[in-house]
């Protein structure tokens, strides 16, 4: 009988099959996608992307070899950083000119597509230069939220380009996914003062079936209820709400944790494509008043999910997802893999 | 400078790139190659499926033997099951329940390569008066709450099989995006006493470019407020609940509505995947005023990355103004 599990903080129900339920290795993803062109990202080919709005660099001026890590404002942007917004109205329909920003975080000068392969340290750096991204656009008081995330791979949404990078997109409004989730949390917190992510991983730690990885202060689990099989989360132990104000000693731990994932996924299941979603806190300025508790109720944290299976019309429809290998089954699938 | 959009029912947001537009031509499709191979829904495997819930047949021939136009059988694989009763629990802080459900296949046809668009006009009228007797019989099982029919065409819809069929699922629970949905529209109704779809309806009528074409009882056009490129809604003109609801008449326009707007995405974007689902009011729950049922067709052009699972936000590179033009045929 297939199960029915309801996510604790949106109130999302998914649908863990037992009778279609495939083994782990049913999902071992095919190569696919087609060839890639002269790539603008690597080291040499500074003068192919718009001119840099930050970088980690050892030696060289702006815009010229001798970096480590580069910040460029993306070539195709979503949303535009210049101008005022402007809201109003069209008949009985809001609109609202795309005021934003959408920026790329080159993660290395080499040609290399997945940051599983880049050495722990540089990891580091990335995830160093995400917060300081996140802390440069809060003092943009246009700007709301800031969504860190990466597509790696064709079916997750990657261009043809293949070197390793993740974007960045500062939104005048607080996403509805990300409203969702907050509420939620706050919710909870309202009726158990308690973070339902604390309880969360206290439960996981019990229960122990879902754990990938408990690792440096962080642990790693296939959520309870997955949309995706072999969706993993990352979630630092001790209670934190905002990634950018977390503490800068453990981006370390943080980064070895998230490489050893992203490893088990690449050695496990064939290097499928994947995106990773950083969910933290929005931006939250003293005048407005909102989020009161957030410090509180919200947990920030890591969603990874690979990209095996494909979103079809019940889940459209419906919102429900269905997720063919049950959790426990991909915590010991994936604790199991050896790095 | 791209435009934010904000859906009224749901309160999405969408961002249409008004500023570098694509076009069919601008998508990379995976080919829609049949990978043929031995297919339970064709003639003469009526064996290998679960016997039939319900058909349309030449009253000559036998149950589960050919000779018949659409056939309903139970998924051999289905996300839900139908015996048994409703189960809820909590295991600690999270809360389960089990997988009761009806999961149907609706085979709309013998043949293994007609598509809707390229049946006659009497076997598609055929596949809708199915789907409303499918829904009216699930409606008196009163475990159920919402019934969903929905369609799944090509690879990158999520299609398993190729031989053409629309699947129903009745939950008993109505799901989160319907709930959000009817709660947009009874809100709206609430305050204003006007139903959400019918000032939509208006509205697109008067301003017309969205327009795909209209009939008698339908009207097909690119939403405002589009999650896809080329997404296009068939919504009745007149104010009704449920797909149901449906006269002979509405029933015989809609399946040449239907087949024309398929064609038409076919023509256009040179046979693209897709995925279609009919919304409609909930069953065996108390009726509230102010929900229209419709259908909502959306070509598989782009993929959903980080960006759209992380903020829920869509990003459309098709403004649905230009979209409607090239429906058209006006480009």
């Amino acid at each position: 009988m297939p199960e029915l599990r309801k996510d604790p903080i949106i109130g999302r129900w998914v649908i863990v099959s037992t009778e279609r339920a495939k083994k782990p290795d049913h999902f071992i993803s095919a190569s696919e996608g087609p060839q890639e062109g002269e790539c603008p990202f690597c080291e040499g080919r500074e003068s192919h992307t718009p001119p840099e709005i930050s970088a980690l660099r050892k030696q060289g001026e702006k815009n010229k070899p001798g970096w480590q890590i580069r910040v460029v404002p993306s070539i195709a942007p979503f949303l535009r950083i210049e101008g005022e917004l402007d809201r109003r109205g069209h008949g009985m329909y809001d609109i609202m000119n795309g005021i934003g920003a959408h920026e790329v975080v080159i993660e290395t000068p080499r040609h290399i597509s997945n940051i599983a392969d880049l050495p722990a340290e540089q990891i580091s750096d990335i995830l160093t230069v995400y917060r300081e991204r996140l802390i440069d656009l809060e003092r943009d008081s246009r700007f709301k939220y800031v969504l860190i995330f990466k597509n790696y791979g064709w079916s997750a949404g990657s261009g043809r380009l293949k070197h390793s990078r993740s974007q960045l997109i500062a939104t005048p409004v607080t996403p509805k996914r990300v409203k969702e989730e907050l509420v939620g949390a706050r919710q909870y917190f309202e009726y158990h003062e308690r973070c339902i992510f604390c309880d969360i991983i206290r439960q996981e730690l019990e229960q122990k079936e879902r754990v990938v990885l408990d690792l440096n202060g962080f642990l790693a689990i296939a959520p309870f209820a997955s949309r995706f099989p072999f969706e993993v989360w990352i979630l630092p132990k001790k209670h934190s709400s905002d990634y950018a104000h977390s503490d800068p000693a453990h981006r370390i731990d943080l980064a070895k944790v998230l490489k050893l994932v992203l490893q088990k996924l690449k050695i496990g299941l064939n290097d499928p494509a994947y995106n990773y979603i950083i969910h933290t806190a929005p931006f939250r300025r003293q005048k407005l008043g909102y989020w009161k508790t957030i410090d509180q109720d919200y947990h920030w944290h890591i969603e990874i999910i690979p990209r095996l299976t494909r979103v079809a019309g019940f889940e459209w429809g419906t919102g429900f997802y269905i997720c063919p290998l049950a959790p426990e089954e991909a915590g010991k699938f994936l604790r199991e893999v050896k790095v | 400078m791209a435009e934010l959009r904000r859906d009224p029912i749901v309160g999405r947001w969408v961002i249409i790139d008004t500023d570098h537009p694509s076009g069919p031509e601008d998508f990379e499709k995976e080919p829609l190659a049949f990978r043929g191979g031995d297919c339970p829904f064709c003639y003469g495997n009526e064996a290998t499926t679960p016997p039939e819930i319900e058909v349309i047949r030449d009253p000559a021939t036998e149950s589960n033997k050919p000779g018949w136009l659409v056939r309903v059988v139970a998924n051999k694989f289905p996300a839900l099951q139908i015996e048994g009763a409703l189960e809820r629990r909590g295991l600690g802080l999270y809360d389960m329940s089990n997988g009761i459900g009806a999961h149907e296949i609706i085979v709309q046809t013998p043949y293994h390569h007609k598509e809707l668009s390229d049946l006659e006009d009497y076997e598609v009228e055929n596949v809708i008066k199915m789907y409303c007797r499918r829904m009216a019989d699930l409606y008196k099982d009163t475990r159920f709450k919402y019934i969903l029919l929905f369609k799944n065409y090509g690879p990158a819809s999520g299609a398993s099989l190729e031989h053409p069929h629309t699947q129903l699922i009745a939950l008993p629970m109505i799901p989160k995006n319907v709930q959000e949905e009817l709660d947009g529209a009874f809100k709206y109704f609430d305050y204003r006493e006007r139903c959400i779809f019918c000032d939509i309806n208006r509205q697109e009528l008067q301003e017309k470019e969205r327009i795909v074409f209209e009939s008698k009882y339908f009207l097909a056009f690119c939403p405002y407020v589009s999650r896809f490129p080329f997404e296009v809604w068939l919504v009745p003109k007149k104010h009704q609940d449920a797909f149901c609801q449906m006269t002979h008449e509405q029933i015989l326009e809609l399946a040449k509505m239907l087949k024309e707007t398929l064609q038409r995405i076919k023509d256009v974007l040179l046979h693209p995947a897709y995925n279609f689902i009919i919304h409609t009011s909930p069953i065996n729950t108390e009726h509230r005023e102010g929900y229209h049922w419709h259908i909502e067709l959306m070509p598989k052009l782009t993929r959903v990355a980080g960006f759209e699972w992380g903020t829920g936000f869509y990003i459309v590179p098709t403004p649905p103004e230009l979209a409607a033009k090239y429906l058209r045929g006006e480009k």
